[in-house]
């Protein structure tokens, strides 16, 4: 986590979810890069981001695709944000004794089916190994944990609208990570609604 | 005759062990945190009242902010036992000072004199961060924080102890409005320009929040207003203004006074 520092946060809004994460890339404590996204799309309604060692995030990303992929083909539809969470928890934990330095997290809205006609904003975060916690309110991770906790839980409210939540998640990742050493150097937030994804770069201090 | 029927076994046959060190541990980590926030006219100071060492809790109910004078409060973070006894010789200065010089030491000069005891024991040294609050000599609220060794800086809002990194980017953000920008036209924000609810409705929000995801945060809830002499208190004592939950006593006077007013507001925090 402290080798290549990075941040990622996820919040739930009405009928809408956002997560958003820095975008720096460092070798301990010299900067190396300021465009290396954290945060990946799994279709138009769920994405997910992982922070911790760079080389796990390549790995466990295109591990992940593969399997999205083969899960897309096999059951002709898409997975939802609780199923996807399953199989990123199983990636992790096939790992348990050598696991990837990663703590990932999950935001995605989950289409309306006959059984479910009203589903809920869903977010979910886990440790490096796989265990699964589904917040209803907001999910951190990343070097700048303990600073998004605590700007998280003052800013952040129930059934915020998109443009609400969007003020929120982004205000809630800026002042995190100004006050951390290992994680800034741009941002960038999705917002997630049933209609489309508002993808935004973030103006930050760049020190 | 038992003793000598066995022959002494030579030394260098014994058994040997690696030799255990022991050694005293002067400190130890009591938890909590403190905050502090200058306005205009005034000043806050809060803490929390939980007393922990590792995973358990000593006491709901410790001090870690103290009244120095009329116009300074002090709030101690760290060894808890370095605290009290640090607050006790700031104590002692400031008496020794108004016998000299008839007349309290004044704020910048009390954070002067903390500066110099805490470098005097640079090499066996307080373990404690101090945040001082008080009112300056010109009338306006003010805040000094202090690492363990004396380096001190004039600021308008700090937090410290074991939830700083939770309390401290969010201040940054609704204090130094950081990340922040006024809508096209309006005015410029100002840091330490807060109207006295605001700040306390921010400081209790602040706990609250870090009592939620920090262990050795909670049980009680301190805040120290002291206010400038002539400020009027209204804002403070009417009940209908305050926050449900908070309970507000006001400190008479220590020695002479000289118009400064210093309130205490308290208000419960989850004990678990």
């Amino acid at each position: 986590m402290e080798l290549n520092g990075g941040s990622v946060v996820a919040m739930i809004g009405k009928d809408c979810v956002a997560i958003a994460s820095d975008l720096r890339l460092g070798n301990q404590a010299v900067g190396v890069a300021s465009n290396f996204d954290k945060v990946f799309p799994v279709n138009d309604k769920l994405y997910y981001g992982l922070p911790g060692l760079a080389t796990d995030v390549y790995t466990l990303k295109e591990h992940l695709r593969f399997r999205v992929n083969m899960y897309r083909m096999k059951e002709e539809r898409e997975i939802t944000p609780k199923t996807f969470t399953h199989l990123v928890s199983s990636t992790l934990y096939e790992k348990r004794f050598g696991p990837f330095f990663i703590e990932p997290v999950v935001a995605g809205l989950p289409t309306a089916t006959e059984l479910d006609p009203h589903p809920k904003p869903f977010i979910s975060t886990m440790d490096t190994i796989g265990c699964i916690t589904t917040p209803k309110d907001f999910a951190v991770a990343g070097t700048a944990q303990d600073k998004l906790y605590g700007v998280a839980e003052g800013l952040w409210e129930p059934d915020l609208e998109p443009e609400d939540l969007f003020e929120t998640i982004s205000q809630t990742l800026l002042n995190a990570v100004d006050r951390d050493a290992l994680s800034g150097w741009g941002a960038v937030v999705h917002i997630i609604t049933h209609k489309e994804v508002i993808t935004r770069t973030l103006r930050a201090r760049m020190d | 005759m038992a003793l000598y029927s066995q022959p002494p076994m030579s030394y260098t046959q014994e058994p040997t062990t690696a030799p255990v060190e022991h050694r005293f541990n002067p400190y130890s980590d009591n938890g909590g945190s403190i905050l502090a926030i200058a306005g205009k006219d005034f000043s806050v100071i809060a803490g929390d009242t939980r007393q922990s060492e590792g995973y358990s809790i000593q006491t709901r109910y410790a001090r870690k902010v103290w009244q120095l004078n009329d116009k300074a409060v002090l709030a101690t973070n760290g060894f808890a036992a370095d605290g009290t006894n640090f607050v006790k010789r700031v104590k002692q200065r400031l008496e020794w000072y108004e016998h000299a010089h008839h007349k309290p030491m004044g704020l910048k000069s009390i954070a002067r004199m903390i500066q110099t005891m805490l470098y005097g024991k640079r090499f066996f040294p307080y373990y404690v961060y101090n945040i001082l609050g008080g009112i300056e000599e010109d009338g306006t609220g003010a805040v000094y924080s202090f690492d363990p060794v004396g380096s001190y800086e004039r600021e308008a809002c700090r937090g410290a102890g074991a939830a700083q990194s939770l309390i401290q980017p969010f201040l940054d953000n609704q204090i130094y409005f950081k990340n922040q920008q006024p809508e096209a036209g309006s005015e410029k924000f100002v840091p330490g320009n807060l109207p006295l609810s605001t700040v306390l409705s921010l400081v209790v929000d602040s706990f609250t929040s870090a009592t939620e995801r920090h262990i050795e945060v909670g049980d009680g809830l301190e805040i120290y207003v002291v206010m400038q002499k002539g400020r009027s208190a209204d804002d403070l004592l009417d009940e209908k203004k305050l926050a449900p939950g908070l309970k507000v006593e006001e400190l008479g006077a220590l020695g002479e006074g000289e118009g400064e007013r210093t309130f205490l507001v308290r208000q419960s925090l989850k004990r678990d």
